[in-house]
């Protein structure tokens, strides 16, 4: 019983790294390709509390909003954080590293959290594939 | 008589040593109870932490949970996409509709294939971008 509470400890610790490796990750990518002028807003991502209501199996008991805002310098529309969101949600190897690391919720939002939408990270996760 | 002088003083230091004793006394007993309630709660969270029955198995969950943790992911292409992918998209979707090649059967069947691979990727920048060489090269358009 104490190796596994002692190896349930050491996966905590352990996916805490791996979420803050992965918005790091993506965070250092923004930076780059806004410093370059490959995109015209700097993607700024980091962890929320989430949403209560799309809880999943391996949602993590706390924070398990993965939150994207856009620093563009003006307002965006709601069909521009659409957009951006199905962006996201179509890439199937992020949406599965996201929900395999305990988040699920995907939160979109515009500049000093204007507005936003979320999205329930489990029902675009094509299981199987 | 200097012994009954010094008496009473040192009578008087005596209980104040005990008063601040007693007093040292019921603040460690204070201390003692708020750090044992601490530990009980620490002990409940753990308990909680370690109470979920439906995870999967340990060594399961690290084969393919590090498979997909350590997944390169394309970071730049999902930033790209969210600026780019949709101009491309719109370019794509007219030039490569099959109703442009009605004549041609050939090229009408892989307009269609273009066209309903070009639906299925239209956040994906990256590979818009292939497929648009695709129908340069097997379409013969022009964008």
């Amino acid at each position: 019983m104490l190796a596994n509470a002692w190896n349930k400890i050491k996966d905590w610790f352990r996916d805490r790294n791996d979420r803050n490796e992965t918005v790091r990750d993506w965070n250092n990518s923004a930076k780059d390709a806004f410093i370059a002028g490959i995109v015209p807003a700097f993607l700024k991502s980091r962890i929320t509390k989430g949403n209560s209501k799309y809880k999943h199996k391996f949602s993590h008991t706390f924070n398990t909003g993965f939150r994207v805002e856009v620093l563009a310098g003006r307002p965006l529309t709601r069909d521009d954080l659409i957009f951006l969101g199905d962006v996201i949600l179509g890439d199937t190897s992020l949406v599965r590293k996201l929900v395999v690391l305990g988040f699920d919720t995907l939160e979109v939002h515009g500049e000093n959290d204007s507005y936003g939408l979320q999205w329930q990270l489990i029902t675009y996760l094509e299981l199987g594939s | 008589m200097a012994k009954e002088i010094q008496n009473p003083n040192q009578q008087q230091t005596l209980e104040k040593k005990a008063d601040k004793n007693q007093e040292n006394n019921s603040n460690l007993n204070v201390w003692t109870i708020i750090s044992l309630v601490e530990f009980v709660l620490i002990l409940f969270l753990l308990f909680r932490l370690f109470k979920r029955k439906e995870k999967p198995t340990s060594s399961n969950k690290a084969f393919s949970r590090d498979e997909i943790v350590n997944e390169k992911i394309d970071y730049e292409n999902i930033l790209k996409s969210s600026f780019q992918a949709r101009d491309l998209y719109d370019k794509l979707k007219k030039k490569c509709h099959p109703d442009r090649f009605p004549t041609d059967l050939e090229l009408n069947k892989i307009a269609d294939e273009l066209f309903q691979e070009i639906q299925k990727n239209k956040t994906n920048l990256k590979r818009l971008e292939e497929l648009k060489n695709e129908a340069i090269l097997k379409l013969k358009i022009s964008f």
